[in-house]
């Protein structure tokens, strides 16, 4: 084949395989919209999506019953599962890539169980971190203390010579630091206060709020377009460290930018709605196998995937037993695994597609 | 276009691992060759040049102008380095990692001569039939040729290579290297590879650089260079420097008796 028509087909294999990452973030916006949709319709009362449109676009149209219902209660919870997922999944796929680690995200690393001990201390002794924050107490705690695990893994991999896999068993540490901790903080705590404790830890929706809704739509405002800005030194990374350099990539500073960055979305996503473990290793893990790991679409899709596992969890934590609502926590653990292995089982090996 | 480096001293935190290298004017189209056995100070030297390790003294000039203080992405603009280590299991394809080394700024756009710019230069390597592979799915030989291929995208003034023939057959060595060749009539940059094999160096290069314990010993064409008694005492081997019937060089390397 002559060099032109060799260039010509080169380019015409990568716009298609640009015109294919287009379509999967097209289809996944497409389901999480749904998702979304049906999350605002299920729940313990039976009211149809005509109505709660009509709540939607007026609050007092059916009472203030289905006001207070569709909008203080179901429509936060299901913006609140949208925003969080996004958080965990993008804090996920940024630690894996900076770490080059695939079993990197929040959970593993020891940020959530470090924001649980938080969130026990305020419940056990009520000891605050920062003064006066009353009823926020626990929630300002739990995203201290994931801040300052963040803080410490960023320390750690300035040190020389740390490399991923040690930081890995450096958040297992961490990991097993604070379980010992909250074992501890449990063994002091009343009756109440364990149930307290153990309903935090089990990661719940129903701690949405406007406010922290607010927060966690402005701190993704900031996050994605900085990681956007920061792409192709991400997708360098990706090609190993020493090639990073080589192309010009100040690597160690990177890293520092984007642990902060991951700081502080991992602390705010935990302190949200406690322990969900899986989304922030699902969702990333999910994006790279539909787009790959060029960070253009790898990060706004890891985004899209996370609060779409989440948005569905919600879901399905109200459609179990009619009239329940399950802790998240444990629907992205009890359903994400077996569909984590599959999907890693099912590819075998990462590849290409 | 000339490259010189004058008394460079560099080495990683205390220790020096280069004492005072001095390799005076290196033409444009020229290629060089870094021969010396392991832990010579040959990687050492490359990352200096291309900015990953700081030199504590000494100075590296392009036409005149000292490179030393230029930022990471400026310097990365003018000298490419490709490293010894490659492969990677990054989901990404051929045609995109070779993109990336060109786009090192910022933006979501890719502009249409950069594509250019890759598939000429994949083209040139002949790994056009690898544009659209995953590069997790190489072997090691095209894994190298790759990250050749990164290297030289860039269309860098200097272009460093450490050992880049390492993985690869007979056939591809020859066919990477009569590739950078060509590529260097293009565009004229200097060209310094670090090779083991002696024979390979004497067939490419215009000029040996011979190095040994972190210190220059030798600079010069490989006739001159390859004939020296300090070859055979820097590698620990006794060696004969030979012609064969079609006028190639051969060096003869054998273990001391």
């Amino acid at each position: 084949m002559t060099p032109d028509a060799n260039a010509a087909q080169m380019r015409q294999a990568y716009a298609a395989r640009t015109h294919r990452r287009y379509g999967m973030m097209g289809l996944v916006f497409v389901l999480l919209a749904l998702s979304f949709l049906l999350d605002i319709t299920t729940g313990p009362g039976h009211y149809s999506l005509s109505t709660v449109f009509e709540v939607l676009s007026d609050p007092m149209s059916h009472g203030v019953r289905l006001k207070v219902i569709v909008w203080d209660y179901r429509l936060p919870v299901a913006i609140t599962a949208v925003i969080v997922g996004a958080l965990l999944a993008v804090a996920g796929a940024q630690m894996q890539t900076i770490l080059n680690n695939p079993l990197a995200e929040p959970f593993t690393l020891g940020v959530s169980a470090a924001a649980s001990f938080g969130a026990s201390l305020a419940i056990v002794l009520g000891i605050s971190v920062i003064p006066a924050v009353g009823p926020i107490l626990v929630t300002t705690n739990a995203f201290v203390f994931a801040l300052l695990t963040c803080g410490v893994i960023l320390l750690a991999t300035r040190l020389k010579g740390v490399g991923s896999e040690t930081m890995i068993l450096f958040g297992i540490a961490i990991f097993f630091t604070f379980s010992a901790l909250l074992a501890l903080m449990q063994y002091m705590a009343s009756e109440d206060q364990i149930a307290r404790i153990v309903f935090w830890m089990m990661g719940s929706l129903s701690r949405a709020s406007w406010e922290k809704i607010l927060l966690g739509a402005l701190l993704l405002a900031v996050a994605i377009p900085f990681s956007l800005y920061r792409t192709w030194p991400m997708t360098a990374l990706r090609m190993g460290e020493a090639t990073a350099e080589s192309m010009g990539v100040d690597v160690a500073r990177l890293r520092v930018e984007m642990l902060i960055c991951i700081s502080l979305l991992a602390a705010t996503a935990v302190s949200f709605v406690g322990t969900v473990g899986f989304v922030g290793l699902v969702g990333p893990h999910i994006a790279r196998l539909l787009v790959g790991e060029d960070q253009r679409y790898f990060i706004p899709l890891s985004a899209l995937v996370g609060a779409l596992v989440l948005s569905l969890t919600s879901l399905i934590s109200k459609s179990i037993t009619p009239g329940i609502i399950y802790p998240i926590g444990i629907i992205t653990s009890l359903i994400g695994v077996p569909v984590f292995v599959s999907i890693i089982l099912g590819t075998r090996r990462d590849r290409l597609s | 276009m000339t490259l010189e480096i004058e008394t460079l001293t560099s080495g990683y935190g205390r220790t020096e691992i280069l004492h005072g290298v001095s390799i005076p004017a290196i033409a444009g189209g020229s290629f060089v060759g870094l021969i010396g056995p392991n832990a010579s100070g040959k990687s050492t030297l490359f990352k200096t040049l291309a900015g990953l390790v700081a030199p504590h003294a000494g100075r590296i000039t392009i036409d005149g102008q000292d490179v030393t203080h230029l930022r990471r992405r400026q310097r990365a603009r003018q000298v490419a380095y490709m490293p010894q280590a490659f492969g990677c299991n990054a989901l990404l394809s051929v045609f995109e990692s070779v993109l990336l080394a060109l786009k090192q700024s910022s933006g979501w756009r890719v502009r249409s001569d950069h594509l250019d710019q890759v598939s000429d230069t994949l083209n040139a390597l002949n790994l056009s039939h690898l544009a659209d592979r995953g590069i997790a799915d190489l072997s090691g030989g095209q894994a190298q040729m790759v990250a050749v291929a990164q290297t030289i995208v860039r269309a860098p003034r200097v272009i460093l290579l450490d050992e880049p023939t390492s993985a690869l057959d007979l056939h591809h060595q020859l066919s990477i290297l009569t590739s950078i060749r060509s590529e260097m009539q293009r565009r004229q940059p200097v060209v310094m590879a670090a090779l083991h094999d002696l024979n390979l160096a004497a067939k490419f290069c215009d000029r040996l650089v011979l190095l040994r314990q972190g210190v220059l010993l030798a600079d010069g064409a490989p006739e001159q260079i390859l004939g020296l008694p300090e070859i055979g005492e820097t590698y620990r081997v006794e060696t004969d420097l030979e012609r064969t019937a079609r006028g190639a060089l051969y060096v003869d390397a054998r273990l001391p008796a």
